[in-house]
């Protein structure tokens, strides 16, 4: 079966299974993570792999870790990367308080604009910008995750693999946190507890002879502590050092005079794919983020804007609706292209990929990787069927994030009302409760709340914690492609540079190192 | 008449509650923790959880899934034994869990008196397994191959497998480059891709060898392949032992005998009812199970620790 069939085969999958309502499951969960990634978006202080990490074990514990448990469970977990990235605009715009990181420039103006009355114009254009990008961004990734996986699969044997995960995280390590060093650090960390239980021998590794950790520390409390509790335990001890909340939150009355017409939209559109663009790139490079992506394209718009303004428009940073429109056309435009690297390397490149590639590797049905777009001569390859059925649902919850997101976002408005201080202990509760849905032992809490401990001291000492979760999950799958790789080179200490390309891959990690260090340094 | 009618409905009512007595004569007094030794998500965990599932339905037992991997099985050997030996724990591993892995590894502490084995549920259909577009018919065509100078990379999924290989090469005078990788899945998939030359498969390359994407070079089993029953034994080409295994569902030591019997024989009941899940499963990777149980696979259990003490010695 060719390409084209598995493509069919992937929509038609998406409606199989069970029906609730008329609604296919599949698509139902795909809208569900949608309408709640844009409720967690819409509150400060909620993040959506925050949510997507508090989702999974929960996933996991009704869905089962069958292959029909997949399309469910990552429709979800996408819907809510897709939604959180629309809502982190909506309390940004209407109270100044930027939802998620990466809408921190969307209050630069759309918070301006809320004060002159036109809240709802700049929700519209905020919507508008952010379905477009990811749109543009989920294209991009049909046409290039299959062919990237192709190359791959067809040029690097298991030497070069080994040197592209030694490169990606050295890219990681040097574009996250504020020193590569300490990024470094991180990945060292990650690496060491990967190791820890695992391994090809019968004997288990660094476990100091403890029966508990003889298995390895479990995958869910190593992540969620590490990412979700020690954020947590942070945002405490930050509230406790701050007087109380600043100024309480004004009621806004959206005024109808805000509104954008079809000929805004045309305009915005100038503004819209130069972001696009710049979204989809970083998205597809690991460990760079939404943030940066954010900042970039608000500056290209700017520099823009600046050229081509006319009399009587607002500047960028004075309530301009196209600065609304160049942030969150660049920041979800990650989320589409960050799936490249996954899907077609088996590499996360930002927090949300994580949990999309742990869900993945935890439910049977796809493994991500460069097997995932192999043609088979005869027969269907599942994996690619499965592929093809996200592709699809990510469509899905574009088309429905067009018709119904805009609605959505504009109820969500009340989120951001609050309080941190009962937010972040619901959020302690819940992924404390998720954790245990999953691993069901006192053991696995006992890990989850040590990790969090350990996730608020790398915080506290600004070693990036997204390199240590990154290493993490690539531990074992680079000691087993490097341990393969050492074997079928029959057995050469050497075989990191046993051809041009894994030679090439090496040196362009060595000169990462080199470069970030000579430019922080530079500055 | 009405006595008799009387005498006979009491009769009937108490043979009737004998019958049912026997049939129900154990219940495990509390949840029963199943032990898995396999990845969560792969074929083998999806047999171990239905079969669980399947249990709990015909026989109202709670079944509590939970993965305990790692050290070929033997993470779960020694878990499971300082579980009680009430019924209220067993596990699924494949024998070489109880045969060379735990002669290979004398420092787990785990010997045959540390498990009461219930039964074996499924044979491998190991085969040496090569993508057809390699122009290899047989392993005849590898050995030449490689005596040519080819450098061929043999993938192999266990220590045990590893051993087999090595003494392939060794008896052939070959110079294969052993990898072993995770699971039959990732042997596929490497010479699926070209990573790997050829490798052992348990039975993940039917549909391949159906559909002729894949050739099964040779048995490694003592006895042909159920599928292509005209490949060569590997055993004729120099290595005197056998890969044979099965996925076995063991308990605690010293598990009280009506348990053992009412577990074993749930079980086997699952298993060989192809409309279940597991059943189905099993039918098709498989082709139908091979049940081995009571003092019969403590046999061979037994016979494996002997054939595993003398494949380590042939292989150092």
């Amino acid at each position: 079966m060719g390409m084209a069939e598995h493509i069919l085969l992937g929509i038609q999958a998406i409606f199989a299974g069970p029906a609730v309502l008329g609604i296919p499951l599949n698509i139902l969960m795909v809208i569900g993570g949608l309408f709640f990634g844009i409720f967690i978006g819409a509150t400060p202080g909620l993040a959506g792999p925050m949510a997507m990490a508090i989702a999974l074990p929960i996933l996991i514990s009704i869905f089962g870790y069958e292959a029909s448990a997949l399309l469910p469970i990552v429709g979800f977990l996408l819907g809510i990367m897709k939604g959180a990235t629309l809502g982190g605009a909506v309390p940004a715009i209407l109270f100044n308080t930027p939802g998620t990181p990466d809408a921190l420039m969307t209050t630069y103006d759309g918070y301006p604009m809320t004060q002159k009355g036109e809240a709802r114009k700049a929700l519209k254009a905020a919507h508008f910008a952010s379905v477009s990008g990811d749109t543009i961004s989920d294209i991009v990734l049909i046409l290039c995750a299959p062919f990237l996986a192709v190359f791959v699969e067809a040029y690097l044997d298991l030497p070069e693999k080994s040197a592209l995960i030694i490169l990606s995280l050295t890219f990681i390590a040097a574009v996250m946190g504020t020193s590569i060093s300490k990024g470094l650090v991180a990945i060292g960390l990650g690496l060491f507890v990967a190791f820890i239980g695992s391994g090809e021998d019968f004997y288990p590794r660094l476990s100091l002879g403890v029966d508990a950790i003889a298995g390895g520390f479990p995958i869910a409390a190593v992540v969620l502590g590490s990412l979700i509790i020690g954020e947590v335990l942070f945002a405490m001890l930050e509230a406790r050092s701050q007087t109380q909340q600043q100024g309480k939150i004004k009621q806004i009355v959206l005024k109808v005079a805000g509104k954008l017409t079809l000929k805004d939209r045309l305009s915005l559109l100038a503004y819209i794919l130069p972001s696009a663009f710049i979204g989809t790139v970083i998205g597809a490079l690991p460990g760079i983020g939404s943030t940066l992506a954010a900042t970039l394209g608000y500056s290209n718009g700017k520099r823009r804007h600046h050229l081509r303004r006319k009399e009587g428009e607002p500047a960028f940073g004075q309530g301009a609706v196209q600065g609304v429109a160049s942030t969150e056309a660049a920041n979800s435009a990650v989320s589409g292209a960050n799936l490249i690297p996954v899907l077609s390397l088996g590499i996360p490149g930002n927090a949300a990929a994580i949990f999309l590639i742990l869900a993945m590797e935890t439910v049977d049905g796809l493994n991500p990787g460069p097997s995932v777009f192999r043609v088979p001569s005869e027969g269907i390859n599942s994996e690619m069927v499965m592929a093809f059925g996200l592709f699809s649902l990510m469509i899905l919850a574009n088309l429905v994030n067009w018709l119904v997101g805009g609605q959505v976002m504009q109820l969500m408005s009340i989120m951001a009302r609050v309080p941190r201080q009962i937010l972040m202990p619901t959020v302690l509760l819940v992924t404390i409760t998720s954790v245990y849905a999953q691993e069901t032992s006192l053991y696995a809490l006992i890990c989850l709340l040590g990790f969090g401990l350990f996730g608020l001291f790398m915080r506290l000492t600004s070693i990036p914690i997204l390199p240590f979760v990154i290493a993490y999950i690539l531990g074992n799958i680079l000691e087993r492609t490097a341990r393969q790789a050492f074997s079928s080179t029959g057995a050469d200490p050497y075989f990191l540079f046993s051809s041009p390309t894994s030679i090439l891959l090496m040196l362009s990690a060595v000169l990462i190192i080199c470069i970030f260090t000579w430019k922080r340094h530079k500055k | 008449m009405k006595s008799f009618v009387l005498s006979a409905a009491i009769a009937a009512v108490t043979m009737l509650g004998t019958a049912t007595g026997a049939l129900a004569e154990w219940k495990p007094n509390g949840p029963i923790k199943l032990m898995i030794a396999f990845a969560a998500g792969g074929g083998a965990d999806t047999i171990a959880r239905a079969v669980g599932d399947e249990l709990q339905k015909r026989h109202g037992w709670e079944i509590q899934p939970q993965q305990v991997t790692g050290g070929g099985g033997l993470k779960l050997a020694a878990a499971m034994k300082s579980e009680p030996s009430d019924g209220t724990t067993i596990g699924m591993a494949i024998t070489e869990s109880y045969g060379y892995n735990m002669v290979a590894n004398p420092g787990a502490g785990i010997t045959l008196a540390d498990v009461t084995p219930l039964t074996t549920v499924a044979g491998f259909q190991m085969g040496v397994v090569a993508k057809t577009s390699k122009g290899w018919k047989t392993i005849d065509d590898v050995i030449a191959a490689a005596k040519a100078g080819e450098t061929l990379r043999f993938g192999t999924m266990t220590p045990k497998l590893s051993d087999l290989a090595f003494l392939l090469s060794d008896a052939n005078n070959l110079n294969l480059n052993i990898v072993e990788v995770k699971g039959g899945k990732a042997v596929m998939n490497g010479v699926n891709a070209g990573d790997l030359d050829l490798g052992f498969m348990a039975g993940i390359q039917a549909k391949g060898v159906a559909s002729g994407d894949l050739v099964n070079l040779a048995s490694a089993l003592t006895v042909p392949l159920a599928q292509t029953p005209e490949a060569p034994l590997m055993m004729d080409r120099g290595v005197p032992f056998g890969a044979d295994g099965y996925f076995l569902f063991a308990a605690p030591p010293g598990l009280d005998p009506a348990a053992r019997k009412a577990l074993t024989d749930a079980i086997i009941e699952v298993v060989s009812d192809p409309s279940t899940k597991a059943g189905g499963i099993i039918k098709k990777a498989f082709g139908g199970t091979s049940i081995i149980k009571g003092s019969d696979v403590e046999a061979l259990l037994e016979a494996d620790v002997k054939a595993a003490k003398e494949l380590i010695k042939a292989a150092q």
